[in-house]
């Protein structure tokens, strides 16, 4: 069919446009959101675009980065929260879905925070590798076989939620979590001042009486539970609020405090969040 | 079954990343409309991981796909046939800047085809398919494959005999 061989050319001549790559892995993350959300049943937090590959630094790095990214919220003309990483992949069983946050701002706090959330983010992806070979070399210990141990899967993920922000301050929270037989949570907290350059503080907040305000609602959520899943004080339970006590800012300017898991109460409570009614 | 279907994941998105400029020629192809075909593309990658586990061999991945992509353009086309048509000069410049295969050409009479006969000569010249894959893109059987093919073959000789006289 030689004659096709012109038209072929002619055929294959066809413009290709720059954006055809951008909307290929726009249609891949799509389609493996549609495909994940139907397998687990359910979706895990908000905006996680899950892009094949791993995306590092500047937004003009790749079009479907950029894509991605214009639908973080954008904040003010000080700030930004970006999604920095995003990336959704299967490696040796481990299913990772990865969505870091970074903050853009001028001031060393941000720069700080992202450190911050890098560090704990290459913490908790060794931590899930370290914790999956383990578990391999005991399974396979304990009588079970190279097949059997390729059926199971762990779930790696990582997101984040921004809990309110306002011109000069953002309050969000990002998400680590590792589930296979057992799972575990953990929630960070970031409250920043990004005119001040700082972390905001309950005593910011709540003013100097901040403890004594924290305390009443802890407590009185406590005696108010009827699920006797908080420690009492004798088994370690909650005691005081203190600097290190984590928190976030809700859009109406209400605090909650956030307790990790095993904290203050056993593990099938999770984490413990309690408003702090102003 | 999960660590098969994750290698068959891997091939298939490797696939649809490598293969992309072709999938964007079919679109255009039937469409005729970047932004049309862009969507196009887009849509049908985006079935194809959510269907993925309907695919059964690797072998069959290019057919399965195009099965995919030609379904999604012809859903396009047919629901242009309820749109109102817009006149020619109505439209902005963007929506046809690229350029037609110039008039009168092989190309330019295959793409006069239906739709349906098209989609055969399409797929077995440009893009090398076999009539087994068409069958399986189609969803025609073989010998339907063959005899619109021809059919095909002699509505192009036909309109370019009419051509020379």
């Amino acid at each position: 069919m030689n004659e096709f061989k012109h038209a072929r050319e002619e055929y294959e001549s066809t413009p290709i446009p720059e954006e055809l790559d951008g909307r290929v892995r726009a249609g891949i993350r799509q389609g493996k959101m549609g495909g994940r959300a139907k397998r687990h049943g359910f979706r895990w937090g908000i905006g996680v675009a899950a892009a094949c590959m791993v995306m590092v630094g500047g937004l003009n790095v790749s079009p479907t980065f950029a894509a991605a990214a214009s639908n973080v919220p954008v904040l003010g003309g000080l700030f930004q929260v970006l999604t920095i990483r995003d990336y959704a992949t299967v490696e040796n069983g481990i299913d990772y879905e990865v969505s870091v946050p970074g903050v853009e701002s001028e001031g060393d706090l941000a720069e700080k925070v992202n450190a911050e959330i890098q560090k704990r983010v290459d913490a908790h992806l060794a931590k899930a590798q370290a914790d999956w070979d383990d578990y391999k070399e005991a399974f396979l210990a304990t009588g079970g076989t190279e097949e059997e141990w390729a059926d199971r899967e762990m779930n790696v993920l990582i997101d984040y939620e921004i809990k309110s922000q306002t011109d000069t301050t953002v309050s969000f929270v990002v998400d680590f979590a590792e589930g296979w037989v057992a799972s575990m949570q953990q929630r960070y907290c970031y409250n920043l001042d990004l005119v001040n350059d700082k972390d905001i503080t309950l005593a910011d907040v709540l003013g100097e009486d901040w403890v004594s305000i924290c305390n009443d609602a802890v407590n009185a959520k406590i005696a108010a539970d009827e699920s006797g899943l908080f420690f009492t004080a004798e088994q370690g339970g909650f005691t005081t609020v203190d600097d290190t006590t984590s928190f976030y800012l809700n859009e109406d300017g209400s605090v909650t405090l956030v307790f990790p898991e095993y904290s203050i109460a056993s593990g099938a409570a999770g984490i413990v969040e309690i408003p702090v009614e102003a | 079954m999960r660590n098969v279907s994750h290698i068959l994941e891997k091939q298939l998105t490797d696939y649809l990343v490598t293969d992309q400029a072709r999938f964007y020629r079919l679109a255009y192809s039937y469409l005729k409309n970047r932004e049309e075909a862009l969507d196009a593309v887009q849509t049908a990658v985006c079935r194809a991981l959510e269907k993925q586990g309907e695919l059964k061999e690797p072998e069959a991945l290019r057919a399965w796909f195009y099965h995919i992509l030609v379904h999604v353009c012809m859903d396009v086309l047919r629901s242009r046939k309820r749109v109102t048509l817009i006149p020619p000069e109505a439209l902005d410049a963007g929506s046809y800047e690229d350029p037609l295969p110039s008039d009168g050409t092989l190309a330019q009479r295959v793409d006069a085809l239906p739709p349906e006969v098209g989609t055969i000569i399409k797929l077995r010249f440009y893009e090398g398919l076999s009539l087994k894959e068409i069958s399986t893109v189609t969803g025609w059987n073989l010998n339907t494959v063959k005899t619109r093919l021809y059919t095909g073959l002699k509505k192009l000789r036909i309109s370019m005999e009419g051509d020379q006289s």
